[in-house]
């Protein structure tokens, strides 16, 4: 199965009666890829998880994980995919250390001695039952559960859910790691910060329909920057007409303040011919970029037929 | 098979097996221990009262005779309300774990996440349904031998006698699991499920009641699973009920098959 895609969906369609899940999604997840799928509660990406993982069956189109079908095939694919749910449940009764061992024995493969080292570089005791394991520990462990067995392809939804800060860091530096040695990552998540850290590639969905596909360098590179740039005189300012590059949103004082639509090099090449105190540049405003995506009327210009499902 | 998954469900569902194995125990026990004792001292004439004779022909099944003989005692500690409750009762919550349950709790997004088919998780659950009904039933039988010890020993029914009447019940047993199975891979929600097939039993219990006094009953009286479940002809005889035990357990075997397709082909949505 090497040399494929680790995800491709073909024209997915999905619809629950009248109601529609998602709709003619095409997606391609190259195998070592840390993919982030993004996009606001309801937008379909569970649906597109549950069926990619065989729990739901496509209404229309097809979607093959290492070129063999979800549903078809469900049983072999999963071999090779660690999944962690969204809406994380385990077995109450069992410690992390049953479940370990009953997850083994189920994949037939020890998992005893990856599972102890995801614990401890976790800081989870693997001997508490779950029903006493607060959220974020249920969790730790889910991630156990799911990486233990180095799948090929890790399917995350919403993964750093009740992690604190140094625990997600430590997520996010085990699963670039992961990533760097082949293993593929898709990453499910409404928050834009969360995906931003991790992935090289980002897809965005909303109202099941796919509004964005690209590289993260590229959105990047297409975001918009804050600019602010304090004169020497005031009178100077007066004076000057900005590049059309800048857009100015605000003039206080010697003080200009906006945005910048073109190419940090070419606000710096001009500023340094203008008499100029202070410049600052501001980091890709990909936030805003993202609520535009999740915006309904961008739906609605790219998908007319889409208006009011 | 996948040994995994048989563990994961002897772990999953040993408390509730271990604790309707006993009450079991401890009913049969009572019952055996209690009903010849107490019975034994109302006259004979008691039989001659409809009311009574009635409530006890419609229990068993089939008519008592002239006067209550230990083996008449001894039937109805196995057709006992209290004892086909428990019975009932682990069959019922065993069957609906899967997948009703399951997707009621959302632990199957873990379970089908791994590398095993629905046919797979299914089969293993009906292993272990079957060797843990098993349990049940023997200690319901241990209960019920230690019960009648103070039965006097030639009026005791044999070992054969008492292995039928257990073979029957897990016929019986195997037929609700089945129905059970159906109706939970129908569901998403466990209680209703549960509450669907101790419904349609409820109705069978009713109907296979009625039937002994009421003919309109009489007429679709087949339709009811106790129908084939009597002790009593057994317990007089020795014949095991072959034809009644083929019944339940093809009727179980045809309900485990249909919820078994529908499970594999159904979609699962825990949200």
């Amino acid at each position: 199965m090497r040399g494929v895609s680790a995800i491709v969906t073909d024209r997915l369609v999905r619809r629950y009666g009248r109601r529609t899940g998602i709709e003619d999604l095409s997606l391609r997840v190259d195998e070592g890829q840390l993919f982030g799928f993004l996009g606001p509660n309801g937008a379909g990406k569970t649906t597109t998880i549950r069926v990619l993982l065989g729990f739901l069956r496509p209404t229309e189109g097809q979607a093959t994980l290492f070129g063999l079908d979800c549903w078809r095939d469900t049983r072999r694919i999963k071999q090779d995919v660690g999944y962690l749910p969204g809406d994380l449940r385990l077995y109450s009764a069992m410690t992390g250390r049953d479940l370990l061992s009953t997850f083994g024995m189920i994949r037939r493969r020890d998992l005893t001695a990856p599972g102890r080292d995801l614990a401890d570089r976790f800081s989870l005791d693997m001997g508490v039952p779950v029903r006493k394991m607060s959220r974020g520990m249920r969790q730790k462990l889910g991630l156990i559960l799911a990486l233990a067995h180095e799948p090929r392809l890790l399917i995350l939804d919403e993964p750093t859910a009740s992690l604190d800060p140094l625990m997600q860091e430590e997520l996010i530096g085990y699963l670039r790691r992961l990533a760097s040695q082949g293993h593929t990552i898709f990453f499910s998540s409404h928050t834009l910060s969360e995906v931003e850290r991790l992935c090289d590639r980002i897809a965005v969905v909303r109202e099941g329909r796919l509004v964005a596909d690209e590289p993260l360098e590229q959105i990047r590179a297409r975001a918009q920057r804050q600019f602010t740039i304090r004169w020497a005189t005031e009178a100077v300012q007066a004076k000057v007409e900005p590049p059309g590059f800048l857009q100015v949103d605000q003039r206080r004082g010697r003080t200009w303040e906006g945005n910048l639509t073109g190419k940090a090099i070419d606000l710096v090449r001009w500023a340094a011919k203008q008499p100029i105190e202070d410049l600052s540049i501001g980091h890709p405003d990909l936030e805003s970029l993202f609520r535009r995506y999740y915006d309904q009327s961008v739906v609605e210009a790219r998908h007319p037929e889409a208006g009011g499902s | 098979m996948n040994r995994g998954l048989l563990v994961k469900s002897v772990r999953d569902s040993g408390g509730v097996t271990v604790l309707l194995a006993t009450a079991l125990l401890l009913a049969e026990g009572l019952l055996g221990y209690v009903l010849p004792t107490v019975m034994s001292q109302f006259p004979d004439q008691l039989l001659q009262v409809p009311f009574f004779r009635t409530i006890i022909t419609a229990l068993l099944g089939t008519d008592i005779g002239d006067s209550l003989v230990p083996s008449t005692l001894i039937a109805i500690a196995w057709v006992h309300p209290v004892v086909l409750a428990i019975v009932w009762s682990h069959a019922i919550v065993f069957c609906t774990r899967i997948p009703a349950g399951e997707i009621d709790r959302g632990t199957i997004d873990v379970l089908l996440a791994l590398p095993v088919s629905r046919w797979n998780v299914y089969v293993a659950e009906t292993i272990v349904l079957l060797l843990s009904g098993l349990v049940v039933l023997m200690m319901g039988l241990l209960g019920h031998r230690l019960g009648i010890v103070s039965v006097p020993r030639d009026q005791r029914p044999g070992v054969g006698h008492l292995l039928g009447i257990v073979a029957n019940l897990y016929c019986l047993y195997i037929a609700v699991g089945g129905l059970a199975f159906l109706v939970s891979s129908m569901s998403s929600h466990r209680g209703r499920a549960v509450a669907i097939v101790f419904g349609i039993l409820l109705f069978s219990f009713l109907l296979n009641f009625l039937a002994q006094f009421w003919s309109p009953a009489q007429a679709v009286a087949f339709a009811s699973l106790l129908s084939y479940y009597q002790p009593l002809p057994m317990l007089r005889t020795g014949d095991w009920p072959v034809a009644d035990m083929i019944v339940l357990a093809g009727f179980g075997a045809v309900m485990w098959t249909a919820g078994g397709i529908w499970f594999a082909r159904r979609d699962i949505c825990t949200v």
